[in-house]
Formats: structure tokens, sequence, C-alpha cells
């Protein structure tokens, strides 16, 4: 072993890490007397000082890139170290890293040196390497490059798990921006042919619960030109029945978007993912906040926090997409193109439909009870399970799961409810801020370490402003500047401008939207 | 009456057999670690492998299968006073029957359902926290190369990852290590045994070993992103208590 591999190893893995996928579920194998198996929960091994965790060897087969993305660290333009793998190195050293039980398998991605074929033929080379060279058995996470041709694309879901291909930008506009050599059909067309090879070898299963609670294909249809609107008149790719057979990408696809490098609203992300669970049946849609890796005007400054609680709450709108039974337009309308930054879009849902609380515990049917802020999947179960045999009374609740600090406001126990006056939006809002505002002075303003950045905190980008591109560059470059004279002090004006003035209910605007005013 | 037992399950499954055939217990203690209580009767119960049996068809027939192995489990925690909960779980149990399992407001229900999933959720968090070592016999370069793995885990969870690691590790001969009580799973072809093991010392990794080691905290370092640093949710996930264990964390 020489130094060589260490450094391959440093600089490989150091272009890869903005993927953001680390699943290691999705697929149950039991040992055939090969090396390994693979777990359908996933097994995290490990945790990054970033508090992300490590389940994959997570590498790119080479980082030299003919593209030029903008946003992106192995950019042609950008002054970086470059290296490759040899696949038989790389596939030795998973096998290595595997019998220490440091990982789950590999999440092989790569930069395209030449052509999307070829890059695709030397990462089937290193997995084919793997799989019937060393026999592994464990789990293998391949990254599909945009406009590989359908032979290889078949090929190396014979020998991965899962497979993924990028979306990186929210809309069409953006992605002609940003990265001008990547077309939404390049990524479209590989994504359905994973879908239909799936439905024809009947292992199509989409996300989550999903198929089973959301109205079925409605609702899929979007506006403000995201990226939902290129996906309009494809049919959803119909989920079979039937016996599960293990072959083509068992794991099923994944996909991600970046967050904060294009002035998309919250309502388009959420409605694109919406889309690509509906018509692709994909597995997970992932968030990556933007964080600045260049100097080109039509990105945030570099140094400029990355939207770390925008990622946060857009992903807690992806769970209720997934497994709540929500859909985009109930999460986020036309009126609130953001999420509200203060709470979350549960609580932020509840409070636009008060009429529908409070819900009675011992009545609802399973579905609503779903939609009870503070009330999980797994409490949600267990109180539809105790009430068949006896009424759940309040003090259960809290035994069961259920987070009363939240759920109180919303509910009655056999007719009684429990949280204090009416149900009035304006009153619960201010006693949920209230809660998290204490919980903030007692942790020195590091409430939540999902967006702790720096200590002292920094003013949290809200939203940004949903201005056309043109007027955001305009103030995002003086602000830039300033930005980095000053430290991290300054978010750039243009994402830290509060949303723009909706038709909120009188009742909302009153409570301010930033948290530092909210503070004072 | 309070009953002391040997430490063992079926230890256990006695004192519950004299619960109900000698004098209702108050409480169930190991014998090494209760001290004398000079208001209560204490008694030591002999463990019998007969009575143990009978307690253990009892509760499979009359609770059920799956609240079998949740007794076990929890029987393997190191929470203290888990026997007297257990045995409230088990008179509850004989009383409802398998429905039990859906009483979840109970307070009984609860303690060994928190009890149990303490154990459950050490055993998932062992299957990704373990790291192996590849050892040989320190003394003389002859025999093949093993993997060991050392661990420190809260509960005595060595048994329920025999399942995991045997079939993913079937062509390998490994050896799981729990430092705390000097007790290991040995394996081989998929075929495995627990037993004391306490000369650890007997083996010493190779130097590929401390290679690949140097590998992987380079890989670890590189991948995490330094805008996004965050050590207080690498520790939630990671606790301290661990590292010691943890390659990449102990260095």
């Amino acid at each position: 072993m020489d130094g060589i591999l260490f450094e391959k190893l440093r600089i490989l893995s150091d272009g890869a890490k903005y993927d953001v996928s680390c699943a290691t579920s999705g697929v149950d194998r039991t040992n055939v007397g090969r090396v390994g198996n693979a777990c359908a929960a996933g097994i995290c091994h490990s945790w990054t000082a970033d508090g992300r965790c490590v389940g994959l060897l997570k590498v790119l087969l080479t980082n030299r890139c003919v593209y030029d993305c903008k946003y992106c660290v192995n950019r042609r333009s950008a002054d970086t170290r470059r290296a490759a793998f040899e696949p038989s190195e790389l596939a030795e050293l998973t096998m290595e890293f595997y019998r220490r039980n440091y990982i789950e398998g590999l999440f092989l991605s790569s930069a395209v040196e030449v052509s999307p074929d070829d890059t695709a033929e030397k990462i089937f080379r290193c997995l084919h390497i793997l799989r019937e060279e060393h026999l592994f058995a464990g789990y293998i996470h391949a990254k599909i490059i945009p406009g590989v041709s359908p032979e290889l694309l078949t090929r190396i879901g014979m020998v991965a798990d899962r497979l993924s291909v990028n979306v990186e930008l929210p809309s069409e506009e953006s992605l002609r921006l940003l990265a001008p050599q990547k077309k939404p059909n390049g990524v479209f067309g590989p994504m359905k042919r994973i879908s239909l090879t799936l439905a024809e070898q009947k292992t199509l299963k989409g996300p989550g619960l999903m198929d089973r609670m959301g109205p079925p294909g409605a609702n899929v249809a979007a506006g403000d030109g995201c990226l939902a609107e290129l996906m309009r008149g494809q049919n959803p790719v119909a989920a079979p029945r039937g016996r599960y057979r293990e072959r083509f990408a068992p794991g099923g696809q994944s996909t991600q978007m970046i967050i904060g490098a294009s002035p998309e609203s919250d309502r388009q992300i959420i409605k694109t993912s919406e889309s690509l669970y509906r018509i692709f049946k994909l597995k997970r849609v992932y968030f990556s906040a933007y964080i600045p890796v260049s100097d080109a005007p039509e990105l945030p400054a570099r140094f400029s926090p990355p939207p770390l609680l925008r990622e946060h709450r857009l992903y807690q709108a992806d769970w209720l997409l997934r497994f709540y039974g929500f859909a985009a337009d109930e999460i986020l309308d036309e009126a609130h193109p953001f999420l509200d930054a203060d709470m979350d879009p549960k609580i932020g849902w509840a409070l636009r439909h008060i009429e529908q609380f409070p819900v009675e515990i011992n009545k609802a049917p399973p579905e609503l009870l779903l939609r009870i802020p503070g009330v999980g999947s797994v409490s949600a179960l267990r109180i539809a399970r105790q009430r068949r045999i006896s009424a759940v009374k309040y003090d259960d609740l809290k035994k069961m799961g259920v987070v009363l600090k939240r759920a109180r406001f919303f509910i009655t126990c056999s007719g009684k409810y429990y949280g204090g006056k009416d149900p009035d939006p304006v009153y619960i809002k201010n006693l949920v801020l209230q809660a998290s505002d204490i919980r903030e002075s007692l942790t020195d303003g590091k409430a939540s370490p999902q967006i702790s950045m720096f200590d002292g905190g920094f003013p949290l980008p809200i939203a940004p402003s949903a201005a056309p591109p043109a007027a955001r560059n305009a103030t995002a470059a003086p602000a830039g500047i300033t930005a980095s004279t000053s430290g991290y002090s300054a978010a750039p004006a243009a994402i830290a401008a509060p949303p723009p003035a909706s038709d909120t209910p009188a009742a909302f605007a009153a409570a301010p939207r930033l948290p530092e005013i909210r503070r004072s | 009456m309070e009953y002391l037992y040997d430490g063992s399950f079926e230890g256990f499954l006695c004192c519950v057999h004299a619960h109900y055939h000698r004098e209702k217990a108050e409480g169930i203690f190991p014998e090494a670690r209760r001290q004398g209580d000079l208001l209560r009767a204490q008694g030591v119960v002999e463990t019998d492998g007969e009575k143990a049996a009978r307690v253990y068809a009892a509760i499979e027939e009359k609770i059920s299968k799956s609240d079998l192995k949740r007794i076990y489990t929890a029987f393997c925690s190191s929470v203290p006073d888990k026997e007297t909960a257990l045995l409230r779980y088990i008179r509850l149990g004989f009383k409802e029957g398998p429905k039990i399992r859906l009483l979840h407001g109970d307070p009984v229900v609860f303690a060994v359902q928190r009890i149990e999933q303490n154990v459950v959720k050490e055993v998932h968090r062992m299957c990704g926290l373990l790291r192996f070592s590849e050892v040989k016999p320190a003394l003389g370069s002859a025999g093949r190369a093993i993997l060991r793995a050392p661990m420190a885990p809260d509960h005595d969870i060595v048994e329920f990852l025999a399942p995991h690691f045997c079939d993913r590790f079937k062509r390998e001969a490994f050896i799981i290590h729990d430092e705390r009580r000097g007790k290991a799973l040995v394996s081989a072809a998929g075929e495995w045994y627990i037993t004391d093991f306490r000369d650890a010392d007997a083996l010493a990794e190779t130097g590929e070993e401390l290679q690949y080691r140097k590998l992987w905290r380079e890989y670890f370092d590189a991948v995490a992103i330094r805008e996004r640093s965050n050590p207080a949710c690498q520790r939630r996930f990671m606790p301290a208590r661990y590292w010691k264990n943890i390659t990449e964390m102990s260095r």
C-alpha cells in the first residue's frame, strides 16, 4: 500500500461528499455463501463531524470532468487536484473496509471524463469486479449519469442495489443557467427507464406509505415553471402486484436537489418532489443545502452560510408527503410559497386548518390521527390498537410516544380539551414559539444542533426571495462583499429578506417572521 | 418475601415459579448484588431446570411467543430492578393473555417495553458501530489471521449480534469480545457459540490492519463538510462511551 492510495482516497471522497444519500435500506438479502448481506432497515456505521451518517464508502471513480456546472466542486474550471481510481483497486478497498464493518457497501459516483457512456462503462467494470471476483453481496448504490445509454443502465442496475439520477436543480431555468450541459430530459429519460424496468419485473414499490394514503396520481400538475411542469402529461408508472423477485436495482431509485443555489420557492421544490414520487415512484428525493464553492455571479456569494434550516423544513415537508398522507398543495399553496421557518410544516398546516381541530383521540379515523401535530406513525398505530380494548386516557398518550407539548392543543380525550383556551391559531402559535424560545435561551441560542453553525449563532436565512434571478444577482453581489469582509456576521441580503408580502390572514401577519425581531 | 437468584434466566424463571408456589414475591434480585434487608424476609431460590422449563412453557402458551421473546430480551438489559418489572409483566400477562401487548398505556407494560427497547436499540446500534480488526496469535507467526471486535455495551447483547454477523461473515472466522462481561461470541463458517474470554492480549494486529485503519480515518475526515460542522449531533448518534472501540474516534 503506498501513499498514492491515501491521496486518491482523500481527493475522491472529498469530491463525493456533497452527494447526500447514504441510505443502505430497502434490500433484505441473506448470505448464500458469498461475502456479506443486506438488511432492509439499513445500518449506519459512523457519523462524521457534521452529524451525517456514514453507511457507504462514498467516492468518485474520477473527479476529472468535462462539464462545467457552476455549483459543483469538480467543475472543469475549478482549480482542484484531480485523481482516478483503478476499478480493481477500489473494489479491493471496499472489501477490506467491509470486512472490518466500517461500511455497509459502496456508493459509486463519478465525474464525466469523456462521455456519459464511457463513465458508466467504468462504473460497471468496477461493480462487476466487486460482485463477480470478490463475491460481494453487500449494498451498492450507483450514480447514473444523465444521458447514459439504456443498455449500460440495465447492466449497472443488475449489479447495483439502488440507482440514482440527480435532478440537481428544481427548475429548467436554473438548470440552463447553472448546468448548461445537463438537460432535464437527460435526467428524466434514465429515471423513467429505471421505473419501467422495475415495474416490468414487478418490484416497483414507491416511497413510504404515499400510494396507500394520498390521493392517487392527482395533484401532480404544478405551476410556477418548476420541473414538475415537465413531467405533466407523463402517466404515473403503475406499481404492480405479485411476487417479489430480486434482480434489477432491488433498492429502487432516489435523486437529489440542491437547495438555495437558485431562486425557486419551497412550493416549487415540494411540488417537484411530489411529482417525482408519484410519477416515477422514487424512493427518496434528497435535498442538499448549497455550500458556496465558486465565485460565479449567479450563485450565493462565498462564505454565505448554507441554508440548513430551510433544508430541515423541506425534509419535514418531505416526510409529510411520504408517510403522513399530505399532498404538496396542502402543505404550501399559492398564498404561502415558503415554509414557515419558526415552526414545522405540520403545525403550520394545522393552524391554517384549525376548523378541523380539536380531534377526538378515541374516535378519529387513523388518517386524521396522523395529521395531529405531535402524533407520529408509531403513536397513531398504538392509539388505534389500544382504543379497541379500552378508551385512551390523556395520561396514556405520553406513554404511547405522543408529544403532548404540541398535540395537546389539537385533541380532546373523551371529550375534554387540554390545551387551555379554545383552539385559537394565534394563541397556540404564540405558546409553541414561546416554548422554543425558552429552549433557545437555555441552550445559549443553539436550540437545534441541526442548524447551529458558528458560536453565537448567525441570522438564519428565512427563505430566498422569489425575485427573478437577474434582480437577485444585483443584490447578491454587494451583499457578498460585505459578508466576506465582516466575517460570518451577515447573510446575503437576497437570502435574508423576508418572503414577499402575501395575503396571509391578519392573524399570521401579526406574528413577525424574522427570528431576531421576535426575540427582542 | 424477596427472592435472590443466581443471575441466570433460568434462575429468574424459578423465582417466578416460587412466587406462585411458595410465597408471593415482593421483589427479585440477583444474589451477588443484593444487600441484606432487615425489614424484609429474603430467600435464595435454587435454580432448577425443570421448574424453569415449566414457567418457560407457561409463558409461551398462556401469553405468547413474542412476549416470551420480549421478556428474554428485557432480561438481558442492565437496568436495575428489571426482574421485578418483569415479574409484574408476567403476572399481568397470565391475567390478560396475548392482548397484553396492546396495553401501551399500562405502566407495567410501558416499563417493560422501554427496557426491551433499550436492548433492541443497542443491538441495532452495535451492528453498525462494531469494528473488526485482523489479528494473529502474538506468539509465533503461524496460523491464519482472524477478525476480532472488542466492545463494551451497556447491555448483555452479544448473542443478539450473532445472527447478523454470522450471516454476514460466513466465510470468516471471528470473535466478538464483550470486554465488560468477559465473554465472547466465537464464530466460523456461520456456526457460533458463546464462551468466557479474557486473554485478548494473546492476539496482535497484523501490519496490513494498521494501514487500513489509517485509510479509514483518512476517509472519515475527508467526508465531513466543514461548513456544516455539528459535533453535538455526531455525539448524539455515536455516544462518547463507545468511542474507545471505534477506530475513527480513538486515535
